[in-house]
């Protein structure tokens, strides 16, 4: 709300400046391992202090070994996975193979750049397998910039989750521990437990999550209960 | 004997028309000859080789020394695209420099939205997509009034190892063994096809190479007139010096 | 000695002392802390012998859960509780305030306080302070001319009424009162509403949720019902995070040894006045 006029007497008079984006929450969290990827993410949609739905799936599979969590003003997020599969689809008619994840990782920060002075209001993280079949991970900001993470948390819960991936994934603030790469059954317990946690203290985190597990077969997927108030 | 282009050129003024002028109107028979006539124009070009093997591709080009008080080095007909490509030339030189900064645009936007080399099939594709550009003024600007006069080889390393392209003036653009273009191409393609083997060696491809070139080279080569480039995964595009070339020539008999 | 920090009688009434620099300190850009809210889901309904007032059970602090259990019904009198939404300090402290009234009043009287008594305390104190005192209250009791269910806005205006709702859940929890309420419902059928209506707010309003709490007020008895049902379970965490010893660094390490300068024993007599028993 901006002030536009004051009348004497009368008090301000206010006026609704154009406000196109809206916070529409969401939680998505993405560890790296050896030889694959974890991507999860909570499936509720908020507005303020209500649930829009309880089962919307923030992963999108943009190929088989690179998928996209998304989250935050929604309408920019279903436009932004349009052009970039848009994009993708271009990319496969004119050089005839399937983008790989770190020119996706590039794609997409361009595409988020050229925006610069009106944004998508997008939390984004890629994960997936490099073209060596490593897993990687790529956390943006709104604007396009990124980079490439063994782990990383974004979204509504991000200040909840990321402190407890950098202590459990990124082995942070601990003495006398074997620094050791993530196995893939731990990755998608922690990924369980961070949002079981974050569900708890933060109102736009719940329902359930969705995890996908991209390794050399494909993608996999699986769904998680969350309390739902 | 009449040469066999000759015998081309004189067949093809025997069916010339009204229809030679414009490049929007085909003949009868269903042909464009501005198009047709900017091929014959690169046969008049100075003859250029592409030799691909599974170390690298060899491109070699012959620089026609008109006049002793040229400046040799100023010529030049092999360039580079990107680090990983680079092209040699023949025809119209003035209308390759257009092309050439169309393909060094498209490796730069390509790493730019990709972060990733452009292959050189793309960046073929890319190139044909501008000469094809010819003819009346549309929405894209009309880039030229008429073909270009030029036929390229593009010479590369991307994913699928190395590569090598040739292109006309239709646009048209085949991958190929080995290649050659300009005045000297049909003798030395026929030199080319007995030579080449699969398992060469990138050594061999720039003995060969040059050796056929010296061939169909009306004046003798030295390593003032000969241009010499390999692109090679290891090196990328790499211009031989004049000592390099030398080292290559002393070997040919 | 009486002194401003240390007051022999606190004046009645708030204390503005700070007003003028904490007014300085927003112009400056320092804002006043945030107050937690009861983001809330407040119910109550009358039945044939009663009323029964519902509430959930969380707190937050912006987009935040500060408390997963907090008791949103306060006792106001022996007959009566006063479910409050809004800011939790003010409900807790202008609930608390006027139950001591009350009770000084039931004192004087030597009678059952009317709840109609209440409802005009609670409202004549926040139409005084002119809404800044936010709190949202659903008053309910039971008292010599039946049961009584009152809804209290932080303005000050309120409402008599068989059914009503208050807090950012009040309109999940309206519906399930709309289509459900009727007069003369026995004390299961009204439970039952309630804990429904509560429990619209518990899941489609983001700032309720935890559990479900229930007051069920009958003349001369009243249930305190916490929780009455846990609606939503923990999630159970999947590895545990207990740490090995060691694991905290350690930045530096001083040792003070004790020195024992003095040591006497002195024997304690047992129970019975004579000396403890030798347990060697």
């Amino acid at each position: 709300m901006a002030v536009v006029e004051t009348y004497a007497g009368y008090g301000p008079i206010q006026a609704q400046r154009f406000s196109p984006y809206a916070d529409n929450g969401g939680s998505i969290v993405a560890i790296a391992g050896e030889d694959f990827a974890v991507i999860g993410s909570d499936t509720r949609l908020t507005v303020g202090y209500a649930i829009n739905t309880r089962e919307q799936n923030k992963l999108f599979r943009l190929s088989d070994k690179t998928v996209l969590g998304s989250c935050g003003c929604w309408c920019d997020v279903l436009t932004l996975t349009r052009v970039l599969n848009a994009r993708m689809m271009m990319y496969n008619h004119e050089h005839q193979k399937v983008m790989g994840t770190q020119a996706v990782a590039q794609l997409l920060s361009t595409m988020l750049y050229y925006k610069r002075f009106f944004p998508y209001y997008v939390s984004n993280i890629l994960a997936g397998l490099d073209e060596n079949g490593k897993g990687a991970v790529y956390h943006y900001d709104p604007v396009g910039h990124y980079e490439r993470n063994y782990y990383y948390a974004g979204g509504a819960s991000s200040a909840l989750l990321q402190p407890f991936l950098d202590n459990q994934v990124g082995l942070k603030n601990m003495e006398n521990v074997t620094k050791e790469i993530i196995s893939l059954e731990k990755a998608v317990a922690v990924v369980k437990d961070a949002f079981i946690s974050a569900a708890e203290r933060e109102i736009h985190t719940g329902d359930a999550i969705m995890i996908n597990i991209i390794d050399k077969n494909g993608i996999r997927e699986e769904k998680f209960a969350l309390r739902k108030d | 004997m009449i040469h066999r282009s000759a015998l081309r050129l004189i067949k093809m003024f025997l069916t010339r028309s009204e229809y030679d002028r414009g490049v929007n109107t085909f003949s009868p028979e269903g042909r464009l000859f501005q198009v047709e006539y900017a091929i014959e124009a690169i046969k008049l070009g100075s003859t250029a080789i592409g030799i691909c093997t599974n170390e690298g591709v060899v491109l070699a080009v012959e620089k026609r020394i008109t006049s002793p008080l040229m400046e040799p080095t100023t010529i030049e007909k092999i360039v580079e695209v990107d680090k990983h490509i680079g092209c040699a030339v023949s025809g119209l030189i003035a209308d390759s420099r257009t092309m050439v900064d169309r393909a060094r645009l498209e490796c730069q936007n390509h790493w730019f939205s990709y972060n990733e080399k452009m292959s050189v099939e793309s960046v073929a594709q890319a190139v044909s997509n501008l000469a094809i550009q010819f003819g009346d003024s549309d929405d894209d600007g009309g880039a030229m009034s008429r073909p270009f006069g030029v036929a390229i080889l593009f010479a590369g390393c991307d994913e699928k190892g190395p590569q090598l392209f040739h292109m006309d003036p239709s646009g048209t653009f085949v991958q190929f063994d080995a290649k050659a273009i300009g005045s000297g191409s049909e003798g030395a393609q026929q030199s080319l096809q007995e030579q080449y083997h699969k398992s060469m060696t990138l050594k061999e491809a720039l003995t060969s190479a040059l050796t056929i070139l010296k061939q169909v080279m009306e004046e003798k080569l030295s390593s003032t007139n000969v241009e010499v480039v390999t692109v090679t995964p290891q090196k990328f595009f790499h211009m031989y010096s004049k000592d390099e070339v030398e080292e290559v020539i002393k070997d040919i008999s | 000695m009486a002194s401003v920090l240390c007051p022999d009688f606190a004046p009645p009434g708030f204390s503005f002392e700070n007003h003028q620099r904490n007014a300085f300190l927003v112009k400056k850009g320092f804002p006043a802390p945030k107050a937690t809210k009861t983001g809330t889901t407040i119910v109550g309904a009358v039945f044939r012998d009663g009323v029964v007032l519902g509430a959930d059970t969380r707190a937050t602090e912006d987009t935040i859960v500060a408390t997963k259990n907090c008791q949103k019904i306060h006792y106001m009198a022996p007959n009566m509780y006063c479910c409050g939404a809004g800011t939790a300090a003010d409900t807790e402290f202008t609930t608390a305030s006027i139950s001591s009234q009350l009770e000084l009043h039931r004192l004087n009287t030597g009678r059952v306080v009317p709840v109609v008594t209440a409802n005009m305390m609670l409202r004549q104190m926040l139409f005084r302070y002119q809404g800044h005192i936010g709190a949202a209250l659903i008053l309910g009791g039971v008292d010599n001319s039946g049961p009584h269910l009152y809804q209290i806005y932080p303005h000050g205006s309120s409402d008599d009424l068989p059914y009503c709702t208050m807090g950012s859940g009040s309109l999940g929890a309206m519906a399930v009162f709309e289509s459900r309420w009727k007069p003369n419902m026995s004390e299961e059928e009204a439970k039952l509403l309630v804990r429904d209506a509560v429990a619209a707010g518990v899941f489609n309003d983001l700032a309720s949720g935890n559990n479900i709490d229930l007051c069920v007020l009958r003349k001369g008895t009243v249930d305190l019902l916490r929780p009455y049902e846990v609606a939503n379970v923990k999630g159970q965490r999947i590895n545990t995070y207990k740490y090995k010893k060691g694991t905290t660094v350690v930045l530096k390490q001083k040792v003070v040894p004790i020195v024992v300068e003095d040591e006497v024993v002195r024997k304690v007599p047992g129970p019975d006045g004579e000396e403890s028993m030798d347990t060697s």
